[in-house]
């Protein structure tokens, strides 16, 4: 086993996100069958890929994806810079490396018998969503208690994964919040951020964990807010991202005191978080 | 385990021996000092020296540069290294202690680092006790010993005229179980040598609670004042034998992904794509490289990261002396703890 070797994948289909085209999803399927078997052993949602494009390097990704979708793995990617332009520019058919799943991911077990509310922000919802999309399958569905999704955009032009979202309005198994910053014509959800609409919508507290991803900005203000409404700090998580190299725990790179982003998150509890010093 | 011994003036006779079947490397003679180098002469090595190699042995295990993939394609292709194996003659304890606490790093359990594996793996380290540390020295103070044994497979330890030694390790008794064996007298002379060197060794620093002292000067201007005068050079962190931070970059001319030794002390170290930097100042770094080595390794492993080997203090271009900047921090929390 060589922890730094890129799988090979294929680029099955390219899904344009937003109206400004600045978010893509890729779907990837395996080329060696043992990769794949190794890769749903393992993986976890929360958890995230070494995407690699050779000569551009590689960075971190979480998984947007749910196993039980079909043996391919998601990753939606924001267009920030020379790598991701060139990921970009991806077709179907090309070939690309991706190491992982890498990571500790969601406690899915902990989170078992819980009411969950999930509060999400720009491109950072899309382990939420492969979360969400665990959590609805109908034969895990009935291992969590009440789902709420908070989801904020800054406009509804860069709202990701539209369709299936809307189709969540119709369920009857879960409350899904949107909001966007500013009001819009034809939007009849949220207009704010989303710290307050999860002032305003959060369920009680009570044998409910909360789990957070978004822009640093929109983590930092929805934490006190949590806090405010009674969550433990030991039932808030969160996903940190860190520059990262080696994704494995040994390049030294993405460490917060003694800890390792890379390996012993991405997901802390704000417990954790408060126990480390503070080198975010 | 038994003592076997040859004289010193026979040594080079084995040495040659080795050279059939080993790559011998040993300290030598070499333009910025002493250099480990991979000799084909026992002439060239020298053992006896008062001071310490400027570069650290890690190398032979995690070097400067090192090629993890060729490309092809879109294809990672990992090398086939076929080294003849590496027999590393004459590390000093506090180095071989070194390799010791990166296998914890490039050893962990079901996420082992296949390059340093096999280079670990295809090599023999002989370690040569001290018996007369120099000024720049602590092992003791971090944990370690001028004859500690972690991470090497024999210990040789001179008596005048003799060199004694020890295997620690299956493949360290296979090199030597040809040698004679030692006599009852000489192995008591080699433990007393052991003991009182150990005991001789001055103390730089008390690390009681250090840990804790370091965490309690977090948001302390602390860091400040000991990194005023830091040039951000990365040189105490190059030559340092349990710094181990890698960079992977893809070279594309050559179609190779490789891997390069980095530093924590440089600012693009931390620097994110979206312009944070948790580390924006040469304080927070300095911090970083103090508290990784007598904090955080602490945390994972309850060791120093600091071998006591002296580089960093000897070759720092403007004298910052990592046993200052401990005794400092020591003497400030305590100040700090007392005026509560
Ligand atoms: S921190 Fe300095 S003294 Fe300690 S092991 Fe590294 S180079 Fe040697
Ligand atoms: S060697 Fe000295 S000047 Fe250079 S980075 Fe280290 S502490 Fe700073
Ligand atoms: S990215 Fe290398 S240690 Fe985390």
């Amino acid at each position: 086993m060589n922890l730094y070797q890129p799988m090979p994948m294929r680029v099955e289909r390219v899904i344009n996100e937003t109206s400004d085209l600045t978010l893509k999803s890729f779907e990837l399927t395996f080329e060696n069958k043992t990769d794949q078997k190794a890769f749903f052993e393992k993986y976890n949602p929360g958890q995230f890929c070494q995407f690699s494009v050779f000569g551009k390097g590689e960075a971190p990704f979480g998984i947007a994806s749910a196993a039980w979708e079909g043996p391919f793995v998601r990753f939606t990617v924001q267009n920030v810079g020379s790598l991701t332009q060139t990921i970009h520019n991806l077709q179907p058919g090309d070939l690309v490396g991706v190491r992982g799943p890498l990571g500790n991911g969601f406690p899915l077990d902990k989170l078992k018998g819980r009411n969950l509310v999930i509060i999400g922000g720009g491109c950072a919802f899309s382990t939420l969503y492969a979360l969400t999309k665990h959590i609805m399958y109908k034969e895990h569905r009935k291992d969590y208690g009440q789902l709420t999704i908070v989801y904020g955009a800054r406009n509804s032009g860069l709202c990701l994964y539209k369709a299936d979202i809307e189709s969540w309005y119709d369920r009857s198994d879960m409350v899904i919040h949107q909001a966007i910053d500013v009001p819009e014509e034809g939007w009849d959800h949220h207009v704010g951020y989303v710290p307050d609409v999860v002032k305003k919508v959060a369920p009680a507290p009570k044998n409910t964990s909360a789990i957070v991803c978004g822009p640093p900005i929109m983590t930092k203000f929805t934490l006190p807010i949590l806090s405010e409404l009674g969550f433990p700090p030991k039932e808030i998580y969160t996903s940190l991202e860190k520059r990262m190299k080696c994704g494995v725990g040994k390049c030294g790179r993405c460490n917060i005191g003694s800890k390792y982003v890379c390996k012993d998150g991405p997901v802390f509890t704000l417990a954790e978080l408060n126990d480390l010093p503070q080198d975010i | 385990m038994s003592y076997k011994t040859t004289p010193v003036n026979q040594f080079p006779k084995l040495v040659s021996q080795w050279i059939k079947k080993y790559d011998v490397t040993a300290p030598a003679e070499a333009k910025n000092g002493l250099e480990y180098k991979t000799i084909g002469d026992p002439a060239e090595m020298m053992l006896n020296n008062r001071v310490n190699t400027t570069y650290a042995p890690k190398a032979f295990f995690l070097p400067q540069s090192e090629k993890l993939f060729t490309v092809e394609h879109g294809r990672f292709q990992a090398p086939e290294l076929k080294t003849k194996p590496r027999l590393l003659l004459g590390v000093r304890p506090c180095d071989t202690r070194a390799f010791w606490l990166l296998d914890t790093v490039f050893l962990a359990k079901g996420e082992e680092d296949a390059y340093w594996q096999r280079r670990r793996a295809d090599s023999l380290v002989i370690s040569f006790g001290c018996d007369t540390p120099c000024a720049s020295c602590f092992c003791t103070s971090v944990g370690g010993e001028p004859f500690g044994r972690e991470g090497s497979d024999i210990q040789m330890t001179q008596l005048e005229d003799v060199y004694v030694f020890e295997a620690f390790t299956e493949k360290g008794s296979a090199l030597i179980n040809k040698l004679p064996e030692a006599d009852a007298a000489t192995v008591k002379k080699v433990k007393a040598l052991q003991k009182t060197s150990a005991a001789e060794m001055p103390k730089a620093f008390d690390n009681t609670n250090l840990r804790d002292h370091l965490y309690a000067l977090f948001e302390d201007d602390f860091w400040k004042e000991v990194a005023e005068t830091c040039l951000g050079c990365g040189v105490c962190t190059y030559l340092c034998p349990t710094c181990y931070c890698f960079d992977i970059v893809d070279e594309v001319q050559r179609g190779e992904r490789v891997r390069n030794w980095d530093t924590c002390m440089f600012r693009v170290y931390s620097q994110e794509a979206s312009g944070h930097n948790p580390r924006p100042n040469k304080a927070a770094r300095t911090r970083q490289r103090v508290m990784h080595k007598y904090a955080y390794w602490i945390d994972s492993i309850n060791e120093f990261g600091c071998t006591g080997c002296g580089r960093c203090v000897v070759n720092c271009p403007v004298n910052i002396d990592i046993r200052e900047i401990v005794s400092a921090a020591q003497a400030r929390s305590a100040k700090m703890e007392a005026a509560k």
